[in-house]
């Protein structure tokens, strides 16, 4: 097999773990793998952004009626050269596979997850276009159990500034389906946190009592 | 020829980016001029890159078409394809533009480019392929200049292929003097777009993709990898790329055995245009360099080569084994002087830093293999370290010795191989460059 990112042969190295705790394949080389920056828990609270205990953004919003909404959040990685790279192959390029690259990490975390993993879907018409979900499609390789609760509405954030993301109306209505009490919304990138609070917003409104959140890159 | 014509002919296009509009197109397909096909055919080989290995085609739930699809790796970076991706040809035949033509190029061959140039026309003539063998610095460019010049008289739709978009970029303003009233179109990743049938293309081999059963006659430039090893997918585009039958003349200063067997008719030139003898690489030891440079060290041999060429004021390359030894050794050659730099594969500011080398505001730069070829600056010394390193082969040090006096002015240089210990390969690239030198004075 090679790496799915420089297609260098990879050499597999065999382990316990690996043939009794079912690990998840490795798909990288140790040179691209290196390239990724994980975050550590010690910046802000709901998005993990490195310095603060609440960024900028975040505090933004919990001082402009969104207060509370959330319970806690975490994002694993930064938005690093490598990531870029990532999720430009990954997103625009749709190389659906590259799902798999952080597939171990998401299962890591979410296989003892107790609250049902919400994704945050992409407009209808988007999600045509694109050919997958690509939110989906990371829990899809991590063989993470979720259910849709949310429908997106016309507009995306995808070329809109910071004062027009910010500033946005409902992006989000409920579906339909019973909205559980415990909630944890993932998204792919956390850029100013709009998304996930009008997410949040639409399923406080259905009745969620604890909404967490969890995304891949915080950028 | 209509516009589209003119685009479409010889092209594999997605359907989704066709620049005409639907109406055109299906007026095309009613004529039985223009074909819609699948992406991915039914046996899970891609239509524009022919990959058909199960890891390079990957099977995922489609919502665009709602139901499992394939879609192809290999030639992802040039905009997916997949099972639902509709591809667009062009079936009908063209008719040739058969005429005299301008000839720019004014220039002079010597007796071995001469003859060489007309036994690449014949071969051309013939239908058969030929391999064009000539040392680093031979004047190679020039000699297909008049093969080049005959099948545009002829309408031959021809190809120059290349590995690297550097040689391309490099070739093109060449071509347009030489070729004044041609249509000649410049493609590598991202190039502008250019209207019209080009007669001449000159092309990134991986752009190749795009084409099918386009050209008279190809020209594949630095075939040294060829058949490339490491990825099969640049020989099938060549390979596709051709109308049957067609001729394909390699072009390579190290072709592998593979391609001298395989290509029965060769031109062989082992003497550079301005007539020197090219530089033989000298061996010197520099013990445990790895180590020295990991405890911050440059070796005191190194040091001291580098030295001399600052105080000639002779502009140097340092080709290193590894990324990791340049990071550690950019530091260390920095402190023996600010204006040498270093570059790899992933550095954004390659081009601008040879360019720096070149116009003398850098006196050296240390690099990975990446800048092995292709690179002309006047009065360059080059120096290997670790050319027992196992990335160094025979091939790699031949071109690596090939950079060193190039120009007419100064055909000499330094070559050095530090080394650890001799290898094989580097007595291998110092005999053969040996052999070329004696060939040429007989």
């Amino acid at each position: 097999m090679n790496c799915y990112l420089c297609d260098q042969q990879l050499r597999f190295v065999p382990s316990w773990r690996g043939i009794f705790l079912q690990e998840l394949p490795e798909v990288l080389c140790r040179e691209c793998r290196s390239g990724f920056l994980k975050l550590n828990t010690s910046g802000c609270r709901l998005c993990s952004k490195p310095g603060d205990a609440l960024c900028r953004d975040c505090l933004y919003w919990e001082a402009h009626g969104y207060q509370d909404l959330i319970e806690s959040g975490i994002s694993l990685y930064s938005y690093n050269e490598a990531m870029k790279n990532w999720f430009h192959q990954y997103k625009f390029l749709k190389d659906v596979v590259l799902a798999e690259v952080f597939a171990s990490d998401l299962k890591e975390i979410l296989v003892k997850e107790r609250a049902t993993v919400v994704p945050i879907p992409l407009h209808p018409g988007k999600l045509h276009e694109r050919s997958f979900s690509q939110v989906d499609q990371l829990l899809v390789a991590a063989g993470v159990r979720y259910s849709h609760l949310l429908e997106k509405c016309g507009e995306t954030l995808g070329e809109k500034n910071r004062q027009e993301r910010i500033a946005s109306t409902d992006l989000f209505h409920l579906n339909g389906e019973a909205v559980p009490k415990q909630v944890l919304l993932v998204d792919d990138l956390y850029t100013t946190g709009t998304t996930m609070r009008h997410a949040a917003k639409a399923l406080t409104q259905g009745g969620a009592k604890d909404i967490r959140m969890l995304t891949l890159i915080r950028a | 020829m209509r516009p589209m014509e003119a685009f479409l002919t010889g092209r594999v296009w997605i359907r989704q980016a066709f620049p005409f509009s639907e109406q055109e197109l299906q007026e095309a397909i009613q004529q039985n001029k223009a074909q819609v096909i699948a992406g991915i055919t039914d046996a899970g080989e891609c239509r524009r890159c022919l990959e058909r290995s199960q890891a390079s085609i990957i099977a995922y739930y489609c919502a665009t078409c709602n139901k499992v699809c394939r879609y192809c790796r290999t030639c992802i970076k040039m905009g997916r394809i997949s099972s639902c991706t509709e591809l667009v040809v062009w079936t009908a035949p063209t008719a040739k533009q058969i005429g005299p033509r301008v000839f720019g190029w004014q220039g002079s061959l010597t007796f071995l480019q001469e003859k060489a140039s007309q036994a690449i026309s014949a071969s051309i003539e013939r239908g058969s392929d030929h391999l064009l063998y000539a040392v680093c610095g031979a004047g190679k460019t020039e000699i297909l200049f008049a093969p080049i010049y005959e099948a545009l008289q002829k309408g031959l739709r021809i190809c120059v292929a290349a590995p690297r978009t550097d040689v391309i970029l490099e070739l093109a303003p060449r071509f347009h003097q030489a070729f004044p009233d041609a249509t000649i179109h410049t493609l590598y990743g991202n190039s502008p777009e250019q209207n019209g049938y080009g007669e001449i293309i000159l092309t990134t081999t991986h752009q190749l993709y795009r084409f099918h059963e386009a050209f008279d006659v190809l020209f594949v430039d630095e075939a040294d990898a060829f058949p490339y090893s490491l990825d099969p997918s640049l020989e099938r585009a060549v390979k596709k790329a051709r109308k049957r039958n067609a001729p394909i003349i390699y072009i390579s200063a190290t072709p592998s055995k593979t391609l001298q067997k395989n290509v029965s008719e060769h031109s062989t030139i082992f003497r550079r245009y301005h007539g020197a003898p090219l530089p033989v690489p000298s061996y010197r030891a520099l013990w445990n360099y790895e180590r020295k440079i990991h405890r911050k060290k440059i070796p005191v041999p190194l040091k001291k080569w580098i030295e001399d060429k600052l105080q000639k004021k002779q502009p140097f390359l340092l080709f290193f084994p590894s990324v990791e030894l340049i990071d550690q050794a950019a530091p260390l050659l920095k402190a023996i002087d600010s204006r040498i730099e270093a570059v790899h594969s992933k550095d954004p500011d390659r081009k601008e830093k040879v360019l720096r080398l070149r116009n003398g505001a850098l006196l050296g730069l240390a690099t990975s293999t990446i800048l092995e070829r292709g690179i002309t600056i006047a009065n360059l010394q080059v120096a290997v370290i670790g050319a027992d390193h196992r990335v160094f082969d025979a091939a790699a040090l031949i071109q690596i010795a090939g950079r060193v006096g190039r120009s007419a002015a100064d055909p000499t240089g330094d070559v050095l191989f530090f080394h650890d210990g001799i290898a094989h390969q580097m007595d291998q690239a110092r005999q053969t460059i040996l052999s070329y030198n004696k060939e040429a004075i007989t």
